[in-house]
């Protein structure tokens, strides 16, 4: 080991830190992503032509917001939204500045992608729980988030294979994490072992996620 | 206001309009609609005709665009939200496509209109048990609506329906999915409701085989408007709109009789003293040998074609096509003793010559 990867093996404790750096980093940027974007998805669903709480206003609004920030190139969004940054976190370097950006840079796909998994749900079954006397929240939490939670699962998963991608860009502007240290060590020193080990991990988090992921979709399935 | 009105559904001057920017749809016209409580009332039309649009409007589904709408004594479209959806839980419905959820057991899709209510989970468990085996689909609960073919699926929709105890079932072409032995056991199941619930049946189909099973009263609709209505016997032996006749006559075969009968017999060959006639009779006239009675009193000979006994709301009515051979003396004998009976006849034989009078 010594021999093929020479750079990686004198800094061991370094790799294992910026492993938990990415873990941290998703997993955080996630959860706050996954609030965000389900609440507008669900708000796109809801009140869209013909929904449950059809209005107009907040729809168009609410759609373009999202088409808006879905334009912004990541990597200019970092820096962009850096102001922001500062007034929340007090910082613009550092794992948890980086979250600002990631939020901001997930959560609107993510809310596109489970306003279609949402969309999928069955118009017969969310009339049927009307002529049953459902209210709009009892639809919403009983019906929508329900019948499309495989679907909402599988868009988990996409989303969060996208997020540990935007992890690494985000080491371009001194995250911590795997990416900086692919960019900032391995590719800025020229030592290609530690560029390649921070991709096999990488990968290996990628294939976790959707194992994890494609498992508990088979538990919730039931067509 | 404890008071039962004799009434379950009163809509008044009804009419539901579509706008779709340049398109205008007057989906529902002008209807009056009066379904007696613990009726079965059959809406029957082709597909486009009006009827979902028109059903969806006594749950308020579907606001309609002018009319009144009154459900089990209540004004409903002068109620607030949160009554409204009180008073959907008394009438309850069921669809062509089952619309289940596929996410919960056959046991948790019965308990759902249960679900938020003061009831308990254990009550709750209990009368979802009680439903499946009122449905017949007890070992089913743990299943999963997936695995369950289209009738049993219709049975858990049915079940489920059931749990809010409405007063009203509206079934939107419930067994248009199904096949004829499936639609016989769930149309079955509905009449069995009906009698031990006092549930009220509002039904829409676009077949008659469904109206004549199960229906006491009826009403044909044809581009959003009643063209015709009255009880069942009564429209399926004096059917006054072609409509309504195109839809009997399909659904007891008279129709198709009728075309393999004249496709197949030379009507220019009938001796003079010959006829082609069809007959129609309703209740106890089926009961008397006519047409023993026809040859012995007046000397007729009746070959016949074709012959169909239906049950029609409890009541027989008899649809036969027969060749009248006798003097012109004893025919019309024959044909003023049938009416008196009060059996219906039409001579076909001139019906079909004037028809090939075209040619």
């Amino acid at each position: 080991m010594n021999a093929i990867m020479p750079n990686v093996m004198a800094m061991k404790g370094e790799f294992i830190q910026a492993t938990w750096e990415t873990i941290y980093m998703t997993l955080m940027s996630a959860i706050v992503s996954a609030v965000l974007g389900l609440l507008v998805g669900v708000l796109l669903v809801v009140t869209q032509p013909g929904g449950i709480l059809e209005d107009k206003l907040t729809y168009s609004v609410v759609d373009k917001l999202v088409n808006l920030l879905r334009s912004i190139p990541f990597i200019i969004l970092l820096a962009v939204i850096s102001p922001l940054t500062k007034f929340l976190v007090g910082t613009t370097v550092g794992t948890t500045a980086s979250l600002v950006p990631l939020i901001f840079g997930i959560f609107p796909f993510y809310a596109r992608q489970v306003q279609n998994a949402l969309l999928d749900v069955d118009h017969g079954v969310i009339e049927a729980a009307e002529s049953m006397g459902s209210s709009p929240m009892a639809i919403i939490f009983r019906i929508y988030l329900r019948e499309g939670l495989a679907d909402i699962i599988r868009v988990s998963i996409v989303t969060i294979i996208s997020l540990i991608g935007l992890t690494t860009m985000a080491g371009a502007i001194g995250s911590g994490g795997l990416g900086d240290v692919a960019i900032n060590i391995g590719y800025a020193r020229f030592e290609n072992d530690i560029t390649f080990m921070a991709m096999i991990i990488i990968l290996i988090l990628v294939f976790a996620v959707q194992l994890i992921g494609d498992w508990i979709v088979r538990r919730v399935e039931h067509n | 206001m404890t008071e039962t009105a004799a009434n379950a559904i009163e809509l008044k001057n009804t009419s539901v309009h579509f706008d779709n920017g340049d398109q205008q749809i007057d989906a529902v016209k002008n209807v009056d609609l009066t379904v007696p409580r613990g009726d079965i009332y059959g809406i029957i039309g082709y597909s486009g005709a009006g009827k979902s649009t028109l059903v969806r409007v006594i749950n308020l589904l579907q606001k309609p665009t002018a009319g009144t709408v009154i459900v089990n004594n209540q004004k409903i479209q002068q109620l607030k939200p949160v009554e409204l959806r009180q008073a959907r839980k008394k009438v309850s419905m069921i669809f062509q496509h089952f619309n289940l959820m596929k996410s919960r057991t056959v046991q948790g899709n019965v308990e759902y209109p249960l679900l938020g209510t003061k009831i308990s989970k254990a009550d709750r468990h209990a009368k979802a048990e009680k439903l499946l085996k009122l449905v017949g689909l007890s070992e089913y609960a743990g299943t999963y609506p997936g695995q369950l073919s289209g009738g049993q699926k219709q049975r858990v929709a049915i079940a489920r329906a059931l749990a809010s105890d409405p007063e009203i079932l509206i079934s939107d072409e419930a067994t248009s999915a199904l096949d004829p032995k499936t639609t016989k056991s769930i149309l079955e199941l509905l009449k069995q409701l009906n009698r031990d619930l006092n549930l009220t049946i509002v039904l829409i189909t676009h077949e008659m085989q469904v109206i004549k099973s199960i229906c006491h009263n009826v009403a044909v609709m044809d581009a959003g408007e009643i063209i015709e209505r009255g009880s069942v016997a009564k429209v399926f032996t004096e059917p006054q709109q072609k409509l309504t006749n195109d839809f009997v006559e399909t659904s007891t075969n008279v129709k198709e009789a009728i075309e393999r009968i004249t496709s197949t017999i030379k009507i220019s060959e009938f001796k003079a003293d010959q006829e082609l006639m069809y007959f129609n009779f309703i209740g106890n006239s089926t009961k008397q040998s006519v047409v023993s009675e026809l040859s012995q009193k007046y000397g007729v000979d009746v070959n016949i074609l074709f012959a169909n006994i239906d049950q029609i709301d409890g009541e027989n009515v008899g649809y036969m096509i027969a060749i009248i051979t006798g003097d012109l003396a004893g025919f019309n004998g024959a044909v003023q003793q049938m009416k008196t009976e009060g059996v219906k006849t039409r001579i076909l034989t001139d019906e079909t010559l004037k028809g090939g009078d075209g040619q």
